[in-house]
């Protein structure tokens, strides 16, 4: 059972359980109390501390230290960043780069997930394996002896070179999500299917694919936000012609009053967190430990 | 039809990371022609190979206080980061009020943050006009510090990047402990801190070697938290290689660094494969 | 091993769970050094008030008293009872030794003591050979068996199990419940066990105490339970027991379909409706004389018995019968012992009919 945020894993509803404590008394017991509280109120400011930090200087006009509230609001700054020729091209090109990048991850990767989920082949495991070791490798490095090669490649500074830095890192959740999508599917329904008279292309696209869709469809959005929220590669290899919005953070910081840099993250966050709210489920199930072993 | 994926990353990984040992290794032919003659203070030969690039990078004063910065931000923000998903997982676990879930719920924020608008975040926020600034000084601590452009700032970011993910799996490890265990452990007498240090602690070693191991990981290979939030010097490999590859145009010497931190990565990537091993080992040999 | 053993007293108990009342106002005291069983269908509130018994659960109203102290405050950790959890709940990272010691471990027993009484306990149950192995190597009855070692060697004055036998197979359930009392006799340790399988209970049981919705229908002796039911609820739960609806006169019972049956022994006489409850044994079939006219529907041969259905003018009734009992369709039917029972429980003459 995962009910929204809280965390699935295994619980035994068997036996009815109450977390029952000895009589508390004393000192002790409202010390342990106290520090309790204090660690939940410094995990509160600590975690969520910067990001509301971060919206109200979005909306704030005078905001001199040391107040703690903005004395003036205002939406001048919105405006600001919204008429801002770089900025807006920098928001219409990541706009273009994510749906491209994803697409092709997509093309590219969902038939060998199918090949990985459906067939049993020599060397599976260790493919697997090693789609996602290159990922964990530090990408700043891999990016830099990309960089090295794209030069020969005169790929450096083009469109397709920044689509192809941006594709890298999707390949991980485009072949791992979608192969165990794949292998969810019971193969009785596809065999049930070509029992009552179904070719393979037909089987596939009426049973196994609808039924996988809603994991393809987690990993297409995991893959949008990391084509969306890519900044390492993109500033190496497209800088400066292809600026995307995250890659333009990296020089706003210094260019822009901090109100305008505080909306354009607003804004570079919004698509996150509203696609993150749609795929969390599927994140945030309680089989994570599990599935990061290798067996 | 496996082919697409695996061809890609063989082409555009595996490919220029070769091409890229050559080069660290001083041949600047084929592929490495081009970067190579862009390219200022190389050490090149026609034939063979030198480690002369090694030498000078690692001789290099600037670039060893980077090094010896990134391995002991990683190991503190290893710690840091296993202290929090344990509190954070332990708490849930043993409590599971209505309190615990939303403490938990908050500790996966970050997944929902970009790391670019995280680390802008972070740096104003511990900045000189930012929270922890403005409370001190309405508390009469009117000097307390500034972690912008910090190393400090740094491991903050660093850590709260990295917290949902140890969490997480350190939730899940946490809830695969059946009840009975734990209640088991009561019954005969163990008090709950005597519990989670004799059960729920050595049933959870794999968690938090993955969460160790990638966390560290992570942390090695970092470019963007440190590139905002941290001083110009000494930093992470991360943002000093991009430096080098594009500041000082010295494309070599960053694809040494990027070999350096390659292998401490993959250091770090065997223990995590040697504990798995090891572990499902166990679990055979006693099955 | 402690030969002192302790009288274990629940005390008008209440729980609720869930906005559910599981169990309600129980009373039961278990005697010193006897084996107890709690018997019923899920929810009846059997393993909640076990869990109340070793501190898992605190009981909303009422005490639990153990020995004469009232440790319904106390811990799990502090009480004097010990629990063989369901799934065995051995810690998979140590080994048989290592799961019996550590309670003794905590307790900060001196290690040669440990091993003394570790090993003691482990040559109880017949485990020595296995001290060393980890409890995924070991098969479900030893691990079992592992479970009541490790709460046997804290010497607890109640041992509490929790449906034990309901994860092994048959035949290897019949041998560990002979296993289990043969112990718990040698020791004399007061016991509660919990269970949904009457076979069991009444196989090793000094007292079972049946259990539905949260009450205690009857506790007393298996024979008794089965003799004398104090309740529709036991007389159906234990034992097969055929029930209707009728009124009682001078030599028998008429039911509800109109049969008249004659009976040698009523437990009540008196007007009104009754329930009438007879057991198959007490079915006495083709006599010569007389009897109520019955068809045979139904033959099952169960061994050393034979198990007729018949049709009584509209009611069914079971019938045991011997093996070489004549195959006969139209027959007749008398009742042996009936138990008569009115609002569910059950009545003995002098009746009154309202009570």
């Amino acid at each position: 059972m995962s009910e929204g945020i809280a965390f699935g894993g295994l619980r035994e509803t068997a036996a009815p359980v109450e977390r029952t404590r000895g009589p508390r008394r004393g000192i002790g017991a409202a010390a342990g109390r106290l520090l309790g509280a204090l660690f939940v109120l410094a995990l509160l400011v600590f975690m969520v501390g910067p990001i509301v930090w971060l919206a109200l200087r979005a909306f704030s006009g005078t905001w001199q230290y040391p107040q703690v509230l903005p004395s003036e609001w205002t939406f001048r700054y919105w405006r600001s960043v919204f008429d801002d020729p770089n900025l807006g091209h920098s928001i219409k090109l990541s706009f273009i780069f994510a749906p491209v990048v994803t697409v092709a991850s997509a093309a590219i990767c969902l038939p060998a997930a199918y090949a990985f989920s459906r067939f049993n082949f020599p060397g599976r495991r260790v493919l697997l394996i090693s789609l996602f070791a290159t990922n964990a490798f530090p990408k700043i490095g891999l990016y830099i002896s990309m960089a090295g090669v794209f030069y020969s490649l005169n790929l450096m500074g083009t469109f397709l070179g920044v689509v192809i830095v941006q594709l890298i890192g999707t390949i991980v959740f485009m072949t791992w999500i979608p192969t165990a999508a794949f292998s969810a599917v019971p193969r009785s329904l596809e065999e049930a299917a070509r029992d009552v008279g179904a070719g393979p292309l037909r089987v596939f696209l009426r049973v196994t694919f609808p039924l996988a869709a809603p994991g393809i469809f987690v990993a297409m959005i995991l893959s949008f936000l990391a084509s969306f929220d890519e900044a390492q590669g993109t500033f190496l290899v497209g800088v400066p012609n292809y600026v995307t919005m995250p890659t333009e953070m990296y020089t706003l910081v210094l260019n822009y009053p901090e109100q305008a840099a505080a909306v354009f993250s607003l804004l570079l966050a919004i698509p996150s967190v509203v696609l993150m709210s749609f795929a969390r489920k599927h994140v945030m199930g309680g089989r994570l430990a599990e599935g990061f072993q290798i067996r | 039809m496996v082919l697409p994926p695996v061809g890609v990353v063989a082409v555009f990984i595996g490919f220029p990371v070769l091409a890229a040992v050559a080069y660290t290794l001083g041949r600047a032919d084929g592929p490495n022609s081009v970067v190579s003659s862009l390219a200022q203070r190389q050490h090149i030969v026609k034939h063979g190979v030198t480690f002369a690039a090694y030498h000078e990078v690692l001789t290099n004063q600037s670039v060893l206080r980077d090094l010896w910065a990134t391995v002991w931000i990683t190991l503190l923000s290893i710690a840091i980061v296993l202290a929090i998903s344990w509190a954070v997982a332990l708490y849930l676990r043993l409590t599971d009020t209505r309190l615990a879930r939303t403490v938990s719920a908050l500790a996966v924020v970050p997944l929902f943050i970009p790391v670019v608008i995280a680390s802008y975040g972070i740096l104003i926020f511990y900045g000189p006009d930012g929270f922890m600034k403005t409370i001190a000084y309405h508390v009469g601590w009117h000097s307390f510090p500034s972690y912008a452009y910090t190393l400090t700032g740094v491991v903050i970011g660093e850590v709260w990047v990295s917290v949902p993910f140890g969490v997480l799996m350190m939730s899940s490890g946490l809830n695969s402990v059946p009840n009975a265990l734990i209640e088991a452990a009561r019954d005969a007498g163990a008090s709950m801190p005597r519990t989670v240090w004799s059960i729920l602690l050595p049933l959870n070693v794999i968690p938090t070697v993955i969460v160790a191991t990638f966390t560290g990981i992570y942390v090695l290979g970092s470019f963007t938290v440190p590139y905002l939030t941290g001083p110009t010097a000494p930093n992470l490999l991360g943002p000093a290689m991009s430096n080098f590859f594009s500041a000082f145009n010295q494309p070599q010497q960053a694809e040494v660094m990027a070999m350096i931190v390659f292998v401490l990565a993959a250091g770090i990537g065997f223990v995590y494969v040697w504990a798995n091993v090891r572990s499902s080992k166990r679990a055979g040999a006693t099955s | 091993m402690s030969t002192h053993a302790s009288g274990l007293l629940i005390d008008r108990v209440s729980k609720e769970l869930g906005g559910r009342t599981i169990v309600s106002d129980l009373e039961l005291e278990v005697r010193a050094g006897e084996l107890t069983c709690l018997l019923g269908p899920s929810g009846c509130g059997k393993t909640t008030t076990l869990r109340m018994i070793g501190g898992f659960l605190h009981p909303d109203r009422g005490r639990i008293v153990i020995d004469g102290e009232d440790v319904g405050r106390l811990a799990p950790e502090r009480r004097p009872t010990a629990m063989v959890f369901q799934n065995y709940a051995l810690w998979p990272h140590m080994t048989v030794f290592k799961n019996v010691a550590f309670g003794l471990r905590l307790r900060r027993v001196p290690k040669r003591e440990i091993r003394e009484r570790v090993e003691q306990i482990l040559a109880l149950v017949g485990l020595t050979h296995h001290q060393h192995s980890y409890p995924a190597r070991i098969s479900g009855g030893e691990q079992q068996r592992v479970a009541l070692a490790r709460a046997l060697v804290l010497e607890p004055k109640v041992l509490l199990l929790d449906e034990p036998l309901s994860n092994l197979d048959a035949k290897l359930r019949v041998r560990v419940r002979e296993d289990i009392r043969e112990i718990q006799q040698r020791i004399g340790i007061t016991t509660v066990f919990v269970t949904h399988d009457q076979d069991e209970a009444l196989s090793i049981s000094d007292r079972i105490a049946v259990m539905s919705e949260g009450n205690v229908e009857q506790y007393a002796e298996a024979r008794a339970l089965y003799r004398e039911p104090q309740t529709t609820f036991v007389a159906n739960f234990v034992g097969t027991m055929n029930f209707y609806r009728g009124s009682a006169h001078g030599d028998g019972v008429t039911l509800a379909g109109g049969a008249h049956v004659p009976c040698d022994d009523l437990s009540a006489h008196g007007e009104g409706e009754w329930e009438i409850a007879v057991r198959p044994e007490d079915v006495q079939v083709g006599t010569n004389g007389g009897g109520a006219d019955a068809r045979v529907l139904r033959e099952v041969p169960r061994g050393h018995y034979k198990e007729l259905v018949l049709d009584l003018g509209g009611d069914q009734v079971r019938a045991f019968v011997s093996v070489d009992h004549p195959d006969v369709e139209q027959t007749r039917v008398r009742f042996g012992r009936v138990l008569m029972y009115q609002e569910g429980v059950l009545r003995r003459s002098p009746a009154t009919v309202a009570v």
